[in-house]
């Protein structure tokens, strides 16, 4: 038995020295030859390391649904063939078990060289504990940064520095719409919530589910909120909130949370909806079997369905945009959703931060946008043409769009992003008032922000 | 009167019996008839449907991916775990049952509470102890943890088991000349064989599917367990449930193939427990 | 005298050595692994820290005076002492009748033994996967069990606060009734075989010997089975988290739950600690007292 153990850390000790020894030969000061001239954070500056010299990076990333992980590998073996003293270590791994993951990563300062995230918030939180390097300078050369849509780059501002570059997708929330159920019963796309709401009326009568929802996820429900906010006080409403300048108390969060319980009490959502897994395709299982004709879901929700229900999906899935309020202030191109969804940073503490930098950016060069494309992904750079008429209708809502809100539980911090996730749930589950929701928000946010 | 009070509880146990057969099958047939349907078919025909034909793409893809890798890491780190576990409970159940000194309940009272702990509190200060001792990353790194917080509850689960070895068989051996080593040894270990089976049984299945460790304690693929590689397929927006079920039968195999040849050693241990009892 | 006296305290002493010897495996493991990582936990419970900066700003009592009076703290734990007393209601005469009946049976029953283990063979991730779609009120097979009575289908079990918890508990006892069903078996089948026999004789029947006879002779196995259930239900996670991640509206919260919550989904670590820290004294006192109880009476 003892052996065993002798044995067991004999050959933990000899992989361990192997690594230090590894990691002996690139930890030498560089001589910063970089063209860093006005390098605004030191970390930046001094951690290039020397042409030559074998750099080991180590790269996490969530996309594990093909090709997502190939195009990644790729764009990695592209990187290392261009650049040979270089070899990347690439990890993928599962949303859940990455956020756990990449904490406890972060707490002992052992995080990987490049790692993703979904700006807003948690990146605040990384940036103010001097977790992720500053890429401003990098971005800046050969003005690199004016590469991707400016709606992009913003997502990745925080201070006007630049922390991060957009990557994967852009994801806007719309409604996704079964067309033959709408031609069934003699149904026009709706343009404002009252036509909306006549729609649903319509459907119900015949039996079917208006929305189909599935809401343990939380931030699938949170969709209809955070149009509704929208619609009705403008982007204004939740800005002002957000930024501390205004209120979660505002009448639009009311209002909003008003039309959600009016709406669950008419029963224009599927039963049930709050202990559904949208993880697990049970609001897409009621689309498929005809018994839904409408979603609000993420713009991702295309190449979903087209991977697990091709005919259906080509022949029968519209989509349009949310509806505009009656006497709303927001305006009805205005959209929710993401530009970038997944962005990548380099870690503050990385040997060579140049070196991550540039393996990045090849992680969205011309082939590798090319085969997100060609994937049904729609990359946050400028001049992408899709063929697919339906994701064409997505980067369309986009481009005409006065805003992107970024969804709340990315936004926010994530000790308020868990509120807003909750209360949200609890306004669908008829559990609390809006008026009391407004009330929780606003509690944490003063808590969080300190005002 | 008593004959049909009788009959009353077989009928009840009878039914029992075949209820129990239903639920607890019900969700295997579930898993394995799954994993033989494509993604779509599940999402229409309904969960609980037979699989149009036998579609083995699944398995294939997952036996493609290094699932041979994993199924090595995992045994090997199942095994290890399972020998320190049986033997560092086995020491310790002994003196908790049969001794009288002065730390006896304090003691137990501490690995009592050792139960109590969550996983989840240790990972932070594991992860760092694991680093510091360079195991990271390697499926060594796995071991202390699966023995320690699986110790406790067998500790619990053996000293409460020796304690109902009757008293006379060791006095027997003392009044011999046993030694309280001797005694361990040859009276009490080989009696304590059924409680130790049940625990191998539920230690190796626990530690089978763990997944927290496995998960914040390696990284590369070289040093990842099974239960790592069904998150692999579970993917951000989408996931393939056909393809996990795939995973979550092949994973489960080994179990239930140890469990089925167990199964007779442990009913003989159980036997030997009984009759030289 | 003098020699008695003596030879006692020889006695003592090896035993004493005896037991250190014995017990010096088990409290490495348990120091290293577990006391340690506890103290640490207490230490971060002292401090405000986000878990991912490098500098923990020591706060003193704050997260435990906020932990007193966090009325989700509250919640979780009476969530998890209805889990406790479900699971041993139902979880243990279950088990204890299959027992019974699989050692009646003998090696014929050896098939239904093997199908009764199988939910403790399947990973939490894999229960938690099939209880969801048993539980789809469109698609479940709960909802269609109803419809085939005559009801009006669409059972909302997970989606309903009131109800989720139940929905929830019921497949933890599925999960593990099997392994309760083993250790009873482990105990039935090491009962001698001449208790057995003598009540034979004296004419009593399958049930009558289980009565009178096996039960009461059970008595230690039966008690350690409600610790076990006590301890892992008070500290419960995993299906938890993998189906409702305890919601709707923190109806399935646990003390567990909300500590992961706090420490990785949140970022508030030194909280989250916390709330660890607090659900151990919790869990450690409960336990401390059950054994009391259940020794005291046993001693009496």
């Amino acid at each position: 038995m003892k052996k065993a153990i002798s044995k067991a850390l004999a050959a933990g000790l000899a992989i361990a020295m192997t690594l230090s020894i590894a990691a002996c030969g690139s930890a030498k000061p560089s001589d910063s030859s970089s063209s860093t001239g006005a390098a605004p954070s030191s970390t930046a500056a001094d951690s290039s390391a020397p042409a030559g010299e074998p750099v080991k990076l180590t790269l996490w990333h969530i996309q594990t649904t093909e090709p997502m992980p190939t195009i990644i590998k790729d764009s990695m073996d592209r990187f290392t063939k261009d650049n040979p003293n270089y070899t990347v270590e690439v990890s993928p791994m599962q949303n859940d078990a990455f956020k756990t993951k990449i904490a406890i990563a972060a707490s002992s300062d052992q995080m990987p060289d490049i790692f993703p995230h979904w700006s807003g918030g948690p990146m605040n939180t990384y940036i103010d504990s001097q977790k992720i390097a500053d890429l401003t300078t990098y971005m800046g050369e050969n003005n690199y940064k004016d590469r991707f849509l400016p709606a992009a780059v913003n997502q990745a501002t925080y201070k006007d520095k630049i922390w991060a570059v957009p990557v994967e997708n852009i994801a806007v929330a719309m409604f996704f719409y079964n067309k033959d159920l709408f031609a069934k019963f003699n149904l026009q796309v709706p343009k404002t919530i009252t036509e909306l709401e006549a729609v649903c009326d319509t459907l119900k009568k015949n039996g079917i589910i208006p929305f189909s929802l599935a809401n343990k996820t939380q931030w699938t429900g949170s969709m209809y909120y955070m149009y509704l906010v929208d619609r009705f006080g403008g982007a204004e409403a939740f800005n002002a909130a957000a930024q501390r300048t205004g209120s979660f108390e505002n009448e639009a969060f009311t209002q909003a949370g008003n039309k959600i319980q009016e709406w669950v009490k008419k029963d224009y959502f599927n039963k049930g909806f709050n202990g559904l897994d949208e993880d697990s395709g049970q609001s897409r299982t009621l689309l498929y079997s005809e018994k839904a004709a409408m979603t609000l879901m993420g713009s991702w929700f295309l190449s979903t369905a087209a991977g697990e229900n091709k005919e259906f999906t080509e022949k029968k899935i519209g989509s349009f945009a949310f509806p505009a309020a009656d006497g709303g202030k927001g305006d009805p191109n205005s959209v929710v959703g993401t530009v970038g969804d997944n962005f990548y940073s380099v870690a503050a503490n990385s040997k060579d931060v140049a070196g991550a930098f540039k393996a990045i950016t090849y992680l969205i060069d011309d082939t590798a946008v090319q085969k997100r494309v060609e994937a049904g992904r729609v990359p946050p750079v400028k001049g992408v043409k899709v063929s697919d008429p339906l994701l064409q209708d997505v980067l369309n809502a986009v481009e005409k769009a006065p805003s992107v809100q970024l969804w709340y539980d990315q936004y926010l911090p994530a000790d308020v992003a868990q509120v807003h996730k909750d209360t949200s749930q609890a306004i669908f589950g008829l559990a609390k008032t809006p008026e009391d929701v407004n009330k929780e928000m606003e509690a944490a946010a003063k808590k969080a922000f300190g005002k | 009167m008593t004959r049909k009070k009788i009959s009353i509880g077989k009928t009840f146990v009878a039914i029992l019996a075949l209820a129990w057969l239903v639920i607890a099958g019900a969700p295997f047939y579930f898993m394995v008839a799954s994993a033989f349907k494509e993604q779509f078919e599940i999402l229409t025909t309904g969960v609980f449907a037979l699989p149009k034909g036998i579609y083995f793409d699944n398995f294939a893809g997952v036996i493609k991916s290094q699932f041979y890798k994993y199924l090595m890491n995992s045994t090997f780190v199942v095994a290890v775990s399972l020998v320190l576990i049986l033997v560092t409970a086995l020491c310790a159940a002994y003196p908790f049952s049969r001794f009288r000194f002065k730390f006896n309940k304090p003691l137990f009272g501490l690995v009592v509470a050792a139960m109590a702990v969550p996983i989840h509190v240790t990972l932070i200060p594991v992860f760092q102890l694991t680093q510091k001792i360079h195991l990271y990353d390697t499926i060594f790194a796995l071991i202390g943890p699966y023995t320690a917080f699986n110790l406790p509850i067998s500790v619990f689960i053996l000293t409460s088991f020796m304690a109902e070895i009757p008293k006379e068989l060791e006095e027997s051996a003392e009044i011999d000349g046993c030694g309280k080593y001797r005694t361990f040894f040859h009276i009490i270990a080989p009696l304590s064989k059924p409680g130790l089976a049940t625990l191998a049984i539920y230690n190796a299945v626990n530690m089978w599917n763990e997944f927290s460790f496995a998960l914040v304690l390696t990284q590369s693929a070289k040093s990842r367990t099974l239960p790592l590689s069904i998150w692999e397929f579970q993917g951000q927006y989408n996931s393939n449930i056909p393809m996990i079920m795939a995973v979550l039968t092949l994973c489960a195999l080994p179990m239930i193939v140890a469990f089925a040849i167990g199964q007779d050693k442990l009913i003989k241990g159980m036997m030997a427990g009984a009759v030289k009892g | 005298m003098q020699n008695t006296k003596s030879l006692l305290s020889y006695r003592k002493r090896s035993t004493a050595i005896a037991a250190t010897v014995f017990l010096i495996p088990v409290f490495f493991f348990i120091l290293v692994f577990i006391l340690y990582p506890i103290f640490n936990s207490f230490w971060l419970s002292l401090h405000d820290w986000n878990g991912i900066s490098s500098n923990k700003a020591f706060s003193g009592l704050d997260n435990w005076k906020t932990l007193v009076t966090d009325v989700v703290f509250y919640k979780s734990f009476l969530n998890n002492i209805l889990i406790v007393i479900l699971s041993i209601a139902i979880q243990l005469p279950i088990a204890m009748a299959l027992a019974f009946l699989l050692d009646s049976g003998g090696k014929k029953l050896n098939f239904l033994k093997m199908v009764y283990f199988l939910p403790m063979l399947m990973s939490s991730v894999a229960v938690g996967f099939l209880f969801k779609y048993t539980y789809d009120p469109q698609f479940g097979l709960i909802s269609a069990v109803s419809t085939m009575l005559g009801g009006e289908g669409m059972v909302d079990l997970l989606g309903n606060p009131k109800i989720a918890i139940y929905a929830v508990i019921m497949v933890i006892c599925w999960q593990f009734i099997p392994f309760y069903m083993v250790y009873f078996l482990a105990a039935l089948s090491s009962l001698p075989v001449e208790i057995y026999e003598a009540s034979v004789i004296d004419g009593a029947t399958h049930g009558q010997y289980f009565w009178r006879v096996a039960l009461p002779c059970m008595k230690g196995s039966i008690k350690s089975a409600a610790v076990l259930s006590l301890v892992g239900s008070l500290k419960y996670f995993d299906l938890i988290y993998v189906m409702t991640q305890g919601g709707p509206n923190g109806a399935t919260e646990l003390m567990a739950t909300y500590m992961y919550k706090n420490a990785f989904q949140t970022m508030k670590m030194g909280y989250g600690s916390t709330v660890a820290s607090g659900m151990f004294i919790v869990i450690t006192l409960i336990s401390l007292l059950t054994l009391r109880a259940l020794n005291g009476k046993e001693e009496a």
